[in-house]
């Protein structure tokens, strides 16, 4: 009953400030109500008991896209052009596909029902083998890394393919380093303003060492490699708003995040290919030790590195890349 | 049961805070307003998640509200430096 009001309430909010996005012109206004949205969304997510997804809208939505929204607009015009033409032929065609997903929920198995189609699938069967095969009780990471192993390189995939398409788009007409977080040599970063310099300083170290549990601890409880390596690339940004991006780069130069990038996609193929040479099946992890079920583990904290490695990689080259545009 | 009494009426409470913070966000009118009504917003959602946890008996999923509570601030630095090149960028133009 209370989570049914909890989930009105918020679901009401996240509508109103959906609205608010699209209505205000002023884009900065904008960013800051897509701070709101995204907070309300882990907030809903949350309630729906789905902590992994909590967790990551979280790591992503509250810190970095806000950086990377803000890195964007330092390069562009603060408000919003009206352009007159085709709004009607967007509205019909909004108002369409609406009107078609709406009537698509009529189809659609009551929220939460033990008898839905997807809850009598394969997902049994998930929550009872994974106990024995993998001995470990987070069975989102078990489905995530095992079970699902194929469905999570593809997404690794992706946001290599993401973060290689960013680099190619954002690098056209590169070598001029006046973004927003570059501005002028002789201030750069806030490491002019005592307070936030104090407390960020103690910060970071806080935030890779947080990044790192969720990263570890992600078979025991929420968490994982997209997770952490979204938090230990916030710390990162962290150091790089405090100290200039400068600095950020010299302590991790472009060079290593691109093989952070690559490398964990690579590791994650890896492990895959690891249990074909071992006689097993393209990411059967049973076979990487005598004992299946450690093997299980073992191929899991692999993997779960690869994409933690890529993530954050891909997410600090991504932020660098604004950083170092000019602005016109 | 006086546990549970308290956590619900703490998580309306804080619900109604949430809602006055988004008025705040949408109405403005400055962008001030705005960056507190967000940093507001983010504080009661770190709030709301560890109250909700312990309402709902799982203490563990206490880390996403930690992850909110660290990374928040990184949120608001940025708005920090964006403003400040901004300005930056207006009075060198000025200059000019």
């Amino acid at each position: 009953m209370i989570e049914v009001v909890f989930g009105v309430f918020l679901l009401t909010l996240l509508v109103i400030t959906a609205v608010a996005v699209v209505r205000t012109e002023n884009l900065f206004v904008a960013v800051m109500l897509m701070s709101i949205f995204s907070l309300l969304m882990a907030a809903n997510f949350f309630i729906l008991d789905a902590a992994d997804v909590a967790l990551t809208e979280a790591a992503i939505g509250a810190g970095i896209t806000t950086v990377i929204f803000l890195g964007a607009l330092a390069l562009t015009a603060q408000r919003e052009k009206r352009s007159p033409n085709g709004r009607f032929a967007t509205l019909g065609v909004i108002s369409v596909l609406a009107a078609l997903m709406i009537w698509a929920t009529f189809d659609k198995p009551r929220l939460g029902d033990p008898d839905a189609p997807v809850h009598q699938h394969v997902a049994p069967w998930y929550l009872e083998q994974t106990p024995e095969l993998m001995g470990i009780p987070n069975v989102v990471t078990a489905v995530l890394g095992s079970f699902r192993g194929y469905d999570t390189l593809g997404e690794v995939f992706v946001v290599f393919a993401a973060c290689i398409g960013v680099l190619f788009v954002l690098s056209a007409g590169q070598g001029l380093d006046r973004g927003l977080f570059a501005p002028d040599p002789e201030s750069e970063g806030l490491r002019h303003h005592l307070i936030p310099k104090v407390v960020g300083r103690l910060l970071v170290p806080f935030i890779v060492l947080f990044g790192l549990y969720v990263q570890f601890h992600g078979e025991y409880g929420p968490g994982g490699g997209f997770q952490a390596g979204a938090i230990i690339a916030t710390g990162v940004i962290l150091y790089a708003l405090l100290e200039g991006e400068a600095s950020a780069l010299n302590a991790l130069p472009r060079s290593v995040l691109l093989g952070m990038v690559v490398g964990g996609a690579l590791l994650y193929t890896g492990v895959g290919v690891a249990g074909m040479l071992l006689g097993g099946n393209f990411l059967d992890y049973s076979v990487l030790m005598s004992d299946p079920v450690i093997g299980q583990q073992v191929g899991i904290v692999l993997i779960e590195a690869g994409v933690g490695i890529t993530v954050c990689g891909s997410l600090l080259s991504i932020f660098h890349a604004f950083a170092a545009r000019e602005a016109r | 049961m006086l546990d549970n009494a308290i956590y619900l009426v703490v998580s309306i409470a804080i619900l109604v805070t949430m809602g006055l913070a988004m008025a705040r966000a949408i109405l403005g009118p400055t962008v001030y307003d705005r960056v507190l009504a967000a940093n507001v917003f983010g504080t009661k959602t770190v709030l709301l998640l560890s109250v909700i946890a312990f309402l709902y008996g799982r203490p563990d999923f206490l880390d996403l509200a930690l992850t909110y509570a660290l990374i928040n601030f990184v949120g608001i630095l940025a708005v920090l430096q964006f403003f400040q090149s901004r300005s930056r960028t207006e009075a060198k133009e000025a200059k000019d």
